[in-house]
């Protein structure tokens, strides 16, 4: 993948945390809102299984993205700082921090929270509330237990009171309700009913209660006094305010209702209405006291759903702060890496590569001054390219042209000799002289000559043409340099040659036969330049890494403005020879990736310096 | 990585290990019976009433029983074949100002039964002796398979941990085999 893909990716990368980062807001703001609502529902509500399971599971949810999204980028810095990828170390250490930084005091907010609510919920339920609303709780009861023992009493009297009363006789009635009417306001009740069996007979009620009719007691309340001898009930009476308390018996010898006797049981109703102030305070008492015991059985699960929803909260501000450490760490290094890119290619030598990353601040700035320097350095190199080029054009042209007069010359430097001989052969045949014999034994004698001399020009250019290229190996430079000046050794009386070999540079990885021909081209050079009492002088030592070879010599220096066509071929400052001897050094030391270049030497005289890699 | 790997199967445990045994209830007595192509159930739950769940009941909380029932069919030396499935959930509420607790019934989540008790003995009785009731219906099965019953009871949750919650739940229990009438 190459940068541009990854910066593509990378901006891809963005638009998905800016979502990331927007679905957690949301998240954030309907939690917000959940626990906002919270606070005005029922605790059965907020605390039930449901809402514990799936707080419960979006924790769950929670833990697994924050774990895959840091294990995931961890992974990734971790073959980054593998592969060495510029910007690795310094985005880990950034996430690091990130998520360090959070993390301890989300971490420690979230126990300090927790053992806070903790506390908090057990110190509530430690605190006398319990017992105050059980006591409270009991005397309601009790208040009710006492009114339906007293109205089963008046119950019972009631029954043994009409004992003597067919009830079921119409011609009775009328003493039934005078009896009932006289128990009534006896025992201060409020309703007294008769029922045979689960059917209706006769009902009297206190006209000062407020009951306007007889309130429907439930065929379930008079069936179950039937089956049993005995029930109660607390009902909301009708068009009253307050509660009615309802006792009802049947009569012992008829309850449940002998296999002999035909007719069902009698069972009298006894009722009082409870004021309504008292009922309603009871009520609550007894209300009150179930809600504590059902805010006591969830205690558990309100703990809990309190501890799930901190969690939630801690995990979501994890996921947003690794998060938003991932997204700052990448908008810094994504253009570091690609500018540490762009320098890597830049330096070799792909001056047309840009830097494309979106980056506003002062990356932005170092992007754009780099991508500047690189359209400058491409716009330069394109000119110097092209004033290369037409100065290579030129030189060639003119070392064409210098070849051409110098090939001319040489070749006509043997021509001259031959027409000669030949006009003086023809000339004396022509005057039959005598000395023709001899005539043509000398004039073919310097035919042969010059034309041995053309032969060896032509050699020499065919050797120059068909230069091997270099073989390295390794050589003992000493030796090499001493077998080249022993060639030079007393062949110029006055001339003294000499050769000072650093010990770094006694052995070398190089043509050894190349750079001995180097050598014997440069000291014939020298030897021949030099008058004596002279000196040539070759020397050798390592510089920085290069091998560096200097043949110096004492003689009349080179004529000004030669300089340049120096290592051109067919040129010469000696006006005669082929001029190919400084070409093939130069052409050495080139295949050899070495330079050569030529100097004054202190205080006369010429330095040539070959330096090889 | 070895750790993130521990830390994820963790994770997967207390995410799919959401459920816990009831220590000590358990169904039992499952009574088949067959009334045309009904089959009726009639089950006990055993000691299903401990602290938490008589607690629960006696403060007026919404305390549910829930039943599940699956009919199988037997095969021999290999895994029953699951034919359906129900639900039975027996809801108690109690009303402590009228001192009654109702009881609701809903098979297969629709209400069939509502019960009114005066004390808390009957209203366990009433949540844990089931039926008979009509769960099932043979109409449409092949031939005359050789069938069985399988009932669990989920009561309630409590919290692993403080804050992982888990369903209670008893064994499955099986009831005798039978094979529905003929064509």
């Amino acid at each position: 993948m190459d940068l541009r893909e990854k910066l593509l990716r990378h901006r891809k990368d963005n638009r998905l945390i800016i979502a990331g980062l927007g679905a957690l807001l949301l998240v954030f703001t309907a939690v917000f809102f959940y626990l906002q609502r919270g606070r005005d529902l029922p605790s059965a509500l907020v605390a039930n299984r449901v809402l514990l399971f799936v707080l419960w599971y979006a924790n769950v949810v929670l833990i697994l993205t924050v774990l895959f999204v840091l294990l995931r980028n961890l992974f990734k810095l971790v073959i980054e700082r593998r592969h060495r990828i510029l910007g690795s170390t310094f985005k880990l250490k950034l996430v690091a921090t990130y998520v360090g930084l959070s993390l301890i005091p989300v971490l420690l907010l979230f126990a300090i929270a927790t053992e806070l609510l903790q506390g908090s919920i057990d110190r509530w339920f430690n605190t006398p509330m319990a017992p105050v609303l059980e006591r409270g709780n009991a005397v309601a009861q009790a208040l009710y237990d006492r009114i339906e023992r007293d109205n089963r009493r008046d119950a019972r009297r009631t029954l043994r009171e009409i004992r003597g009363i067919d009830v079921g006789r119409a011609e009775e009635r009328p003493r039934l309700t005078r009896r009932m009417q006289e128990l009534l306001g006896e025992m201060e009740l409020d309703l007294l009913a008769v029922y045979e069996g689960t059917d209706f007979v006769h009902a009297v009620l206190n006209p000062q209660s407020g009951l306007s009719d007889l309130p429907e007691p439930g065929r379930d309340f008079l069936g179950e006094a039937v089956a049993t001898g005995t029930a109660a009930r607390l009902l909301d009476a009708p068009e009253a305010p307050g509660r009615l308390v309802l006792a009802a018996v049947t009569s012992p010898s008829t309850a449940g209702g002998g296999a002999g006797d035909k007719r069902p049981p009698i069972l009298v109703v006894a009722g009082s209405l409870l004021d309504p102030g008292l009922a309603e305070s009871t009520d609550g008492l007894i209300r009150d006291a179930q809600s504590y015991r059902q805010l006591e059985v969830q205690k558990d699960d309100l703990r809990a759903s309190h501890l799930l929803i901190f969690l939630m909260v801690t995990l979501l501000i994890l996921l947003a702060s690794s998060w938003v450490g991932l997204y700052l760490a990448r908008r810094v290094t994504v253009p570091i890496q690609a500018l540490a890119e762009g320098t890597r290619r830049i330096s070799g030598g792909d001056l047309s590569h840009r830097v494309d990353v979106e980056a506003d601040d002062d990356l932005g700035v170092l992007v754009e001054s780099f991508n500047r320097m690189t359209q400058e350095l491409e716009s330069n190199k394109a000119q110097l390219e092209r004033s290369n080029r037409e100065l290579v054009e030129a030189q060639q042209l003119a070392a064409w042209n210098e070849a051409a007069r110098r090939i001319a010359h040489e070749i006509r430097n043997p021509l001259t000799p031959i027409r000669l001989a030949a006009e003086r052969m023809l000339r004396k045949k022509q005057q039959g002289d005598p000395g023709l014999g001899q005539a043509i034994e000398d004039g073919v004698d310097i035919i042969v000559r010059e034309v041995v001399t053309l032969e060896g020009m032509v050699d020499e250019f065919s050797r120059y043409a068909r230069m091997p290229r270099p073989r390295p190996d390794h050589v003992d430079l000493s030796r090499l340099v001493g077998d080249a000046l022993n060639l030079y050794r007393n062949l110029k009386p006055g001339v003294e040659v000499e050769a000072d070999v650093d010990p770094s540079a006694a052995s070398a990885w190089l043509d050894g036969e190349q750079i001995r021909r180097a050598l014997i081209n440069l000291l014939d050079n020298a030897v021949e330049a030099t008058e004596p009492p002279g000196r040539v002088t070759v020397a050798a030592r390592r510089e920085n890494g290069h091998l560096e070879i200097r043949v110096a010599d004492t003689g009349r220096g080179l004529p000004p403005g030669s300089r340049e066509k120096l290592f051109l071929p067919y040129y010469s400052t000696k006006g005669r020879g082929t001029g190919l001897g400084l070409a093939i050094v130069h052409r050495i030391v080139t295949e050899h990736q070495g330079t050569i270049r030529v100097e004054d030497n202190v205080p006369k005289g010429t330095v040539f310096t070959m330096e090889l890699p | 990585m070895r750790t993130a790997l521990t830390l994820l199967a963790l994770l997967g445990i207390l995410l799919f290990v959401s459920q816990a045994r009831a220590e000590e209830a358990r169904v039992s007595e499952i009574r088949i019976s067959l009334d045309g192509d009904r089959v009726l159930a009639a089950f006990t739950l055993r000691d299903a009433f401990d602290r938490r769940l008589a607690r629960r009941l006696e403060s007026g909380l919404p305390t549910s029983i829930l039943y599940r029932l699956e009919l199988h069919r037997d095969r021999k030396r290999w895994y029953d074949d699951k034919l359906q499935k129900n639900t039975l959930e027996a809801i108690a509420l109690y009303d402590a100002v009228a001192r009654a607790y109702t009881i609701n019934f809903r098979l297969d989540d629709k209400l069939i039964e509502s019960r009114t008790v005066r004390d808390r003995q009957a209203a366990e009785e009433a949540m844990t002796q089931i039926g008979p009731l009509p769960v099932f219906s043979v109409a449409g099965l092949p031939r005359r398979p050789r069938l069985l019953i399988k009932v669990q009871a989920e009561l309630g949750t409590r919290n692993l941990l403080s804050f992982i919650p888990i369903a209670i739940e008893t064994d499955w229990k099986e009831s005798p085999k039978f094979r529905p009438p003929g064509p």
